[in-house]
Parts: C-alpha cells; structure tokens; sequence
C-alpha cells in the first residue's frame, strides 16, 4: 500500500480488524469451550476448569450406547450421501447439458428443500411416515436424509458441469468413446472436485441433522444428534458427548480448511 | 421420451414425492381435528385448529415473540456481518481461506454442537461468569433469558448473513474508500452512498436466509431457554412430538409458513422497489 495514510484511516483500518477478530471470537466461541470442556476431568465442567485429562475421550470410546448412535448416524449418512450425489449428479449433468424444457421448474423442485423450511415439512413427513408405517425405520430415515442433502448435490454439480467445456466429451465421442467410458474418463475425472464436495457437504448435513431426525428416528434408529438434543433436553449434560462433539467438531475444522482450500467451498453455500 | 430425461427422475421423484408432497398432506390435516385423547383425526374440515391457535394469547404471543428474535437476530447478524464480509474480501490477503473456511464451521455443524458449547460458555459456572467470579465482577444470568438466545442465533447464522455478502462484496472495486476519500469522501458516506447500495442483492439474500433459520429454529431457542421460553419451534416440536396434536401442529406450521412466505415476498417487493427508485434518481 503506497498511498500515504492519515491517523484517522489508520484508526478506521485497526478499528476494522478489530471488529473482525471480535466476531470471529464471538463465532468460534463456543466450539473452543466445547473442545476444552471435553478435557475437563470433572463430572461437570466449571471454570477455571480444576484438572485436565483424557477421561471423557476414553468413557466415548467404551460407551457402547454412543458408538452404536455414531454408528447409525454414519450409516444414515453414508446410504444418503451416496444416493444424493448420485441422483442429484445425473439430474444436473441433464439440465446442464441438455436443458430440458421446463428446466427452471424442474431445478426450482430441486432446490426446494433449501428454499422452504425444514421444520414445516418435519411436521409433515412425520404424520406420512406414520401413516405408512415408516416412522423408527432406516430407509424411512435415509430417505428424508437423501431428500435433505439432495439440493446440495444438485447445486454444487450443476456450478461444476458448467465449468467443463462440452467440447472434450464430444470430442471423446468423435474419437469413438462409448458413452459409458465418456463418463468414465472424461466427465467424472473433470468433476471429481464437485463430487468431493458434493459428498462431504452431504455427510455433514446428514450426520449433523436433528430437524427431521427428533421427529421420525424412533428408538432402534436414534441418531447421535438426537440422543444428545433428547439428552440436553432431559437430564442434562453428559461429559462423554462433549468429547465425541469435540471429536466432531474437530473433523469439521479440518475438512472445512481442506475443502475452502482447494475446492473453495465458501461459495457453495 | 429422450433417455435423458430419465435420468431426471430419481432426483425429481425424491424431491417431488417426499419433500414436496407433504406440504399439501400438512395442509389438508391442518384443516382436520382428532377428538380429545385419540388419534384418529375426526371426519369433515374446520378452522378449528386455526381459530384456536388465534384465539390464545399463549399462540399469538410465541408467533410474535418468534418475529420480534428474529427480527432482533437478522438486524444484529447484518450490523456485525458487513464490515467482517468487507474485512475478507479487501484486507484479508493470504489469510482469506483460513477465515471463509471458519465462517463454514458452524453451518455445516448444525446448531447442536455450538450450543452444547453455548451453555459451557453462558451457564452460572460457565466461561463468562466464571471469569467474572476471578475478576470479582457480578455474575450475569444468560441461560433461560432472550439474551442468551439471542447471542446463541447470532451465533449460530451469522455465516448465512456473511458469505452472500462476500460473494456481492467480491465483485466490487477494492479501492472504493481510497477513490472516494481522495475526493473527500467521508469513509461513513462511502459506505452509506456506494457500498451499500451495491451490496443490496446480498443485503437481501443473507437477510432471508438468517430471517427463515431463525424463525424456525428449535434447538437453539430450547436448549439456550432452557424450556423457560417458548418460540415457534419449541412450540411446534412439543405439538408434534409430545402432545402429538398433530392436525393443530400442522396449523401451527401452516401458519409460520405463510408468515415466512409474507416476509419474503415484502423484502422481493421491497427490494424491487427501492433499486428502481435508486436507478430513477
């Protein structure tokens, strides 16, 4: 910066950053306490925290009830995101590349579940499920999990077809490429960051989910995100889920970094 | 029919069948009513869910109480949010990707873990009062009160206020201040006259998102109030999932679905309005 700089712009300058860190602060406050409360060695954390060990990192690992709840919700959001990105993969390649008639409707029923509230439509999906007997099943589960991870397939697939110049698979076409290998060695090498980014964004949002989950989970197929939400409703905390938010939380900082890194996932949203 | 149409379907099916479907099933039982102690819903249609809803105090006060915090909460997220977007796009150089990559962490790990942490920091034992206690300053009380709910949404969207506006913010001119006050432009009429017209369409869009998330959120408000303050969602959730009233829930829903649909039509509007008043002077 060469231009010469007043005291008042430079206080304006300090004042900007300030506020900036200040936000941040107040951002990431909570997940700091969260990380150091999980090392806290009391059965309730206060602060100054008194003793600091590993206890409640080793109380998640032997607790069988936590890991069965992790279990299933990585199960949840494994089925999920696999179905998700598929479909939601296939549907963008199309309006991308073919653009239908009607494709603004199509792509607006889409993204309808970013659109209107989740909630509302919990309510509703809970008296279906009921109706049809899905409710404390997994694929009724997995289903409104798919459902919910689904728009973000379709809208980061859609930004990453876009990018890929439809030149290079018809010129696979014209040197004799079957379809199927088009797709397998041109089109799905060329997208492989918004599939990386497809898939991570849909296990988070499936993994993370208690909107839907509170409502149609039922007891064989609970959640961890319900089991803490029924947990922090009732008795209270329970030490134990702070180390496994911790560890949670932890994996979401290193993936967020990774993904806003290379694959610049800030402008997905 | 092209083949490739049906490669539409299974995403399409997904998206029409079981997120867009119920949407008239819960507006068709929201018309019903179940008799007292039963679930079977009861035969013919009748406001009866709505009537009651609007008839009680206890209703109307949640709905406006949810509207007054989320009104509270998207004016404070826009306050805190603009100059930490304008931070990111002009100043924060190399260290961009690190703070977008941080604005990412609590969206996309839900509101339950960032208020499992809330009520280590705000508890009577928590981090705040217990620095309170070393410094010999008074204990606050922010568990249970709409303060710590309110800084628990802040919290909680704030990244839905910040990253549209650094996707507008990203397409302005970095030299915007300098240019304006070397022709002496005050920095508070720069923003005032330049930025925040142009930054309008983000302005917009991150005011819906954290407007929507705040009105229906649940966990938030329930977890920070500990069950001491009732919201829509609180509400709703205890309708649906314990007092398993399901045709009044579905009122209920219907209801915040079409307070959700006004306000984001008056923004359109709105906003509509006021960039042609903009281009017109």
């Amino acid at each position: 910066m060469t231009t010469p700089q007043t005291m008042p712009a430079r206080l304006a300058r300090g004042l900007h950053a300030l506020w900036t860190l200040l936000a941040y602060v107040m951002l990431l406050a909570p997940i700091a306490v969260l990380i150091l409360a999980s090392f806290d060695d009391g059965s309730f954390f206060r602060f100054p925290p008194q003793r600091l060990s590993l206890r409640w990192f080793e109380a998640a690992t032997a607790s069988r009830e936590y890991r069965s709840a992790l279990g299933i919700s990585s199960l949840v959001a494994l089925l999920a995101a696999a179905i998700a990105v598929v479909a939601g993969s296939l549907a963008a390649y199309v309006l991308v590349r073919h653009r239908p008639r009607g494709a603004r409707i199509i792509e607006a029923v889409l993204l309808a579940p970013l659109v209107l509230p989740l909630i509302v439509w919990a309510i509703a999906l809970m008296q279906i499920y009921s109706a049809l007997s899905l409710t404390g099943t997994l694929t009724g589960l997995v289903l409104a999990h798919t459902v919910i991870t689904l728009p973000y397939a379709v809208r980061i697939m859609h930004a990453t077809f876009e990018r890929i110049d439809p030149a290079l698979e018809a010129a696979a076409v014209s040197l004799g490429a079957r379809p199927f290998d088009v797709a397998r060695r041109v089109v799905i090498p060329l997208a492989l960051p918004g599939l990386l980014t497809s898939v991570a964004f849909s296990l988070l949002v499936s993994f993370n989910d208690v909107i839907v989950s509170a409502l149609i989970a039922g007891g064989r197929w609970m959640t961890f995100p319900v089991r803490l939400y029924s947990q922090l409703r009732g008795q209270g905390v329970d030490p134990t889920t702070l180390a496994i938010g911790a560890g949670i939380i932890a994996i979401i900082l290193v993936a967020a970094v990774i993904g806003e890194l290379t694959m610049k996932w800030s402008r997905q949203v | 029919m092209p083949p490739s149409i049906l490669l539409l379907l299974p995403a399409l099916a997904l998206s029409a069948v079981v997120f867009l479907a119920p949407f008239l099933w819960l507006a068709s039982t929201s018309f019903r009513t179940q008799a007292e102690g039963s679930l079977l819903l009861a035969d013919g249609l009748s406001l009866d869910n709505y009537i009651r809803l609007f008839a009680d105090p206890f209703f109307v006060e949640v709905l406006l109480r949810t509207l007054a915090y989320s009104v509270v909460t998207t004016a404070v997220s826009l306050v805190v949010a603009l100059p930490v977007a304008r931070f990111i796009v002009v100043r924060a150089g190399r260290f961009k990707g690190i703070l977008l990559a941080l604005m990412l962490v609590p969206l996309v790990s839900g509101a339950l873990l960032p208020s499992l942490g809330m009520l280590h920091l705000m508890g009577p034992l928590g981090v705040v009062n217990g620095a309170s206690r070393l410094m010999g300053l008074p204990t606050v009380k922010l568990l249970g009160t709409p303060a710590g709910i309110l800084i628990g949404l802040v919290q909680s969207f704030l990244p839905l206020m910040v990253l549209p506006l650094v996707n507008t913010l990203a397409r302005l001119p970095n030299d915007l201040e300098q240019a304006a006050a070397s022709l002496g432009a005050p920095a508070a009429a720069v923003w005032r006259r330049v930025i925040l017209p142009l930054a309008m369409p983000g302005v917009v869009a991150g005011s819906v998102l954290v407007f929507c998330a705040t009105f229906t959120s649940f966990v938030t408000p329930q977890i920070l109030g500990q069950g001491h303050i009732a919201t829509f969602g609180t509400v709703a959730y205890q309708q649906a999932g314990q007092v398993l009233d399901w045709p009044f829930a579905s009122a209920l829903a219907m209801v915040a679905l079409a307070m959700i649909g006004l306000l984001q039509a008056a923004i359109t509007v709105g906003s509509r309005f006021a960039r042609r008043r903009e281009a017109r002077q």
